[in-house]
C-alpha cells in the first residue's frame, strides 16, 4: 500500500516534469496547469506514504537518508506550489518536477522495516519541528534556485548575449523581490523550527539545548541569513549581492544538513539514525 | 516608345562639358564594415551635412553630392562625370574628415558605381543595409538629409531622381514584403531589455538626455510600453521643454540633470558630445542611493554619450547601439525570409532604374536617327505621289504599311544593340556608339538644320 503511494507519486512527478518541460519549451496555459496539479497530486500521494509510515511507527519517520530526501521534496514540491499561487515561475517548476521526482526516487530505497523510537522522540514537539524545519529548508532551496536565476540572467545583461531561454525567466527586479519573499518565509520557518527544538529539548530531555555541531550549524545559517535580510532592510542591500549570498547561504544549510548530519555523532545523529 | 510614357522620362543632366554623362558614386563606411570608434570618428552633426556636401564638390570635382550621416553609417553618395574616378578623392576626403591615414580608411570603406550604387541607396532607403533591418528610422533620415543637400544646392537632378525613386521602392519594400511590421527598431530592443530588467515599467521613471529624432522615437516606445513618468533634458532648454509637453513629462536645465539621476529607472542619451558626458565616477554614488534597485542606461549616441565602464558599476546595465542591434539579432531570422524577398524587389528596381536612366539617355539618339529614316521615307513617298496617286487606295496603304516597315526593320538592330549597351554598367560603350550614330547618319546636322530653320 506505501510502496503504492510512493510508486503513484513518482509516476505523477514524470508527468509534472515532463509538462513542465513542454510548458518552459512553449509557454501555454495548459501545459502550466497539467504541471501544477500532477505535482499536486505526486506530492499529496507522497505525503500520504509518509503519514501512513509514521503512523506505523508511532513518530514522524525521517530516520534514513533516502526518507529525509523524500521528505524534504514533498515539502518542496508543497512550497513551490503554494509560491506559484503568486509568481508565475515556469522555470522553478521545470527544475522542482524533476528533482521531486529523483527524491521519491531515493526514497523509494529505503522501504525497510520501522524501528522503534525512543521514548523521548515521541513528543509532539519533534514532529513540529522536523516538519518546520524542512520547510524552511524547502523556502531555502528555492530561494537559492531563484538566485541562480537570477545571477544566471544578470549576467546574461551585463554580457549582451541574451539567450532565448532567458526570456522565460521574470524580469531581475522580479526574481530579486521573489527571492526576498522566500527567504523571509524560510528565515521565519527556520527560527519556529529552532524555538520549538528549544521546547522540545525543555519537555522531553529536561535541559534548554545541547550545543552539538547541528546546533551549531544551524545558528551560522541563522545569522547568515538573518544578516543578509538586516541588510536588505536597512541598506537595500538587493540584485547580485543578494544572489549570491543566498547561494553561500544555502551552501552552508546544504553542508550541515549532508555532511554533519551524517559525520559527526550528536542528538541529531541519535534521532535520525 | 510606350516605355518612354510610361516613365515620364525626362532628359538626363548632362555634365557642363556638354557630353560626358554622369555616374553616380557610393563612398561610405557602415556598421558592418567599421567599428564604432570609427563612425564615431566620421559622425557628422545634421547642421555641418549642408556645409560638407558644399566642400566635397569643391574638392573633389564632383558635380552632386548628399552625405548620410547616422548612428550607424556615413557615406558619401556623388555623381561626376564618367572621365572621373571619385572614390579616391571622396576616400582621401573622408580621411582627411578623420584626421586618419587613407590606407587604414580604406580597409573599412565600400565603393559603389553606377548600378550598385543604386542599388545600394535603394537597400539602405528599405532598411535591408541597417543593422536592424526593417527598422524604419533611415528612411526619414534619409529624406531629411538629402533635403538638407538639396537646400544647399548641392544636387541635381540625377541625385534627385535616384533619391526621390530610392523613397518609392521603400515604399514598395514596406507595401509588399513583412520586413518592416515584424522590425524591431533599436527602441524596441531596448524597452524589450527594460523587460528583462524591470517587472513593470509603468511605475518607472525615464530620462531622456538630449531631445533627438532618436530619442524621441524611444520615448515613444517606453510611453507605448506603459513608462509614465518622463523626464527631459536637453542643451537648447526649449526644445527640451517642447518635447516633455508632447509626452506629459517634465523638463529639467541640461546643466543640473545628474541631480535627479537617483530618481530614474531608465537614461537615455543622444546627446552630439565629443566626448562621454556621464562618467563612471557619477553614476557610482547614484547606484548606492538607489539602494539596489537596477539602472537601465541606453547609448544612442555616436559619439557614445555614456563611459563604457559603467556597465562594470553593479546594478548599471548599459547597451549601446552596438549591443542593442546585437540584441535585436534573433528577430532577424524571422525576418530573413522576408528580406529575401524585398532583395528581389530591389534588384528588379535598380535594374528596370538604371535602364529607364540609361535608355533614357539613348533616346534623344534613337528618337534623331528614327526622325532621320521616317524623313527619307516620307520624301521618297512624296516624290513618288505621281505614280501613287494612280494606284486605288488599297494598294497605297499597302505601300505606305510596307515601307513603313521596312524603316523599321532597318532600325531594329541598332536599337536594340543601343540599348544593350546602355545597359551595360560601362557607359563608354553606349556613349561612343551614340557618337558613331551621329556621325554615321550625320544626326547633328540636322539639329542644326532644324535650328537654322527655326
Amino acid at each position: 500500500m506505501r510502496s503504492l503511494l510512493l510508486e503513484g507519486s513518482l509516476l505523477a512527478y514524470l508527468i509534472g516534469t515532463v509538462a513542465g518541460g513542454l510548458a518552459l519549451w512553449r509557454p501555454r496555459d495548459g501545459f502550466r496547469h497539467a504541471t501544477m496539479l500532477a505535482l499536486l497530486i505526486g506530492m499529496v500521494l507522497q505525503g500520504s506514504s509518509i503519514l501512513a509510515r509514521s503512523a506505523a511507527s508511532g513518530g514522524i519517520v525521517v530516520r534514513s537518508f533516502p526518507e529525509q530526501v523524500s521528505f524534504f521534496c514533498c515539502l518542496l514540491v508543497a512550497v513551490h506550489l503554494l509560491a506559484q499561487l503568486r509568481f508565475r515561475l515556469s522555470v522553478l517548476t521545470a527544475v522542482v518536477g524533476p528533482l521531486a521526482f529523483i527524491g521519491s526516487l531515493i526514497g523509494l530505497v529505503d522501504q525497510g522495516a520501522v524501528a522503534n523510537v525512543p521514548e523521548s522522540f515521541k513528543s509532539p514537539w519533534l514532529p513540529v519541528h522536523i516538519t518546520l524545519a524542512f520547510l524552511g529548508n524547502a523556502a531555502f532551496a528555492l530561494s537559492f534556485l531563484v538566485s541562480l536565476a537570477y545571477l544566471w540572467q544578470e549576467r546574461q545583461l551585463k554580457s549582451r548575449a541574451i539567450s532565448q531561454w532567458i526570456r522565460r525567466l521574470p524580469a531581475l527586479e522580479s526574481l530579486d523581490r521573489i527571492n526576498f519573499t522566500f527567504l523571509s518565509w524560510g528565515f521565519v520557518l527556520l527560527t519556529l523550527s529552532i524555538l520549538s527544538a528549544v521546547v522540545w529539548a525543555e519537555l522531553s530531555l529536561g535541559r534548554f539545548l545541547a550545543w552539538e555541531p547541528r546546533t551549531t550549524w544551524s545558528a551560522i545559517v541563522w545569522l547568515i541569513y538573518a544578516g543578509l535580510l538586516h541588510a536588505r532592510v536597512t541598506v537595500g542591500w538587493g540584485g547580485r549581492r543578494a544572489a549570491t549570498l543566498t547561494i553561500i547561504g544555502f551552501g552552508v544549510l546544504f553542508i550541515s544538513f549532508l555532511g554533519i548530519n551524517m559525520l559527526t555523532p550528536g542528538q541529531h545523529a541519535v534521532a535520525y539514525g | 516608345m510606350s516605355e518612354q510614357k510610361k516613365n515620364r522620362i525626362r532628359p538626363l543632366r548632362v555634365s557642363p562639358t556638354g557630353k560626358d554623362p554622369l555616374e553616380v558614386w557610393v563612398v561610405g563606411i557602415n556598421h558592418e564594415t567599421a567599428p564604432i570608434e570609427l563612425r564615431e570618428k566620421l559622425a557628422f552633426p545634421s547642421g555641418e551635412l549642408g556645409d560638407l556636401a558644399t566642400r566635397i564638390i569643391a574638392s573633389t570635382g564632383a558635380e552632386e553630392v548628399v552625405v548620410l550621416s547616422t548612428c550607424n553609417r556615413v557615406e558619401i553618395l556623388a555623381t561626376g562625370s564618367q572621365k572621373l574616378e571619385l572614390a579616391g578623392p571622396l576616400t582621401e576626403f573622408l580621411s582627411g574628415e578623420a584626421a586618419m591615414r587613407t590606407a587604414d580608411l580604406n580597409d573599412h570603406r565600400y565603393v559603389y558605381r553606377g548600378r550598385d550604387a543604386l542599388k545600394h541607396l535603394f537597400r539602405v532607403a528599405s532598411s535591408l543595409d541597417s543593422m536592424v533591418v526593417g527598422e524604419s528610422q533611415i528612411l526619414g533620415q534619409l529624406k531629411e538629409q538629402f533635403r538638407i543637400a538639396a537646400d544647399h544646392d548641392n544636387v541635381g537632378s540625377l541625385l534627385r531622381r535616384c533619391f526621390e525613386h530610392s523613397f518609392r521602392v521603400a515604399k514598395r519594400v514596406r507595401n509588399e514584403t513583412e520586413v518592416a511590421t515584424k522590425a524591431v527598431s533599436i527602441s524596441s530592443a531596448a524597452v524589450d531589455l527594460a523587460r528583462r530588467i524591470f517587472d513593470d515599467l509603468s511605475g518607472k521613471t525615464v530620462m531622456l538626455i538630449g531631445a533627438g529624432q532618436m530619442s524621441e522615437l524611444a520615448a515613444k516606445h517606453f510611453m507605448g510600453a506603459g513608462v509614465r513618468n518622463l523626464i527631459v533634458t536637453n542643451r537648447s532648454f526649449d526644445r527640451g521643454v517642447e518635447l516633455a509637453r508632447r509626452f506629459d513629462g517634465t523638463s529639467v536645465p541640461f546643466d543640473r540633470y545628474q541631480e535627479y539621476l537617483p530618481m530614474v529607472d531608465i537614461v537615455l542619451g543622444s546627446v552630439a558630445a565629443d566626448g562621454a558626458i556621464l562618467e563612471r565616477e557619477a553614476i557610482a554614488p547614484v547606484l548606492r542611493g538607489r539602494r539596489g534597485r537596477p539602472m537601465f542606461l541606453i547609448d544612442l549616441g555616436v559619439p557614445r554619450n555614456f563611459d563604457p565602464t559603467i556597465n562594470q558599476v553593479d546594478g548599471c546595465y548599459l547597451y549601446d547601439i552596438d549591443s542593442l542591434a546585437s540584441v535585436a539579432q534573433d528577430h532577424r531570422a524571422e525576418r530573413a525570409k522576408e528580406a529575401a524577398k524585398a532583395e528581389v524587389i530591389i534588384h528588379e528596381e535598380s535594374d528596370s532604374f538604371w535602364e529607364m536612366l540609361h535608355g533614357n539617355d539613348i533616346t534623344p539618339t534613337i528618337v534623331a536617327l528614327r526622325g532621320k529614316l521616317e524623313g527619307i521615307r516620307t520624301s521618297e513617298l512624296d516624290r513618288a505621289k505621281t505614280v501613287l496617286r494612280r494606284m486605288d487606295p488599297e494598294d497605297r496603304e499597302a505601300m505606305e504599311a510596307m515601307t513603313q516597315a521596312i524603316v523599321n526593320k532597318i532600325l531594329h538592330i541598332p536599337f536594340s544593340v543601343l540599348k544593350d549597351l546602355a545597359r551595360e554598367q560601362d557607359a563608354g560603350g553606349a556613349s561612343e556608339a551614340k557618337d558613331f550614330v551621329h556621325h554615321l547618319f550625320e544626326l547633328e546636322m540636322l539639329y542644326e538644320d532644324k535650328s537654322k530653320g527655326g
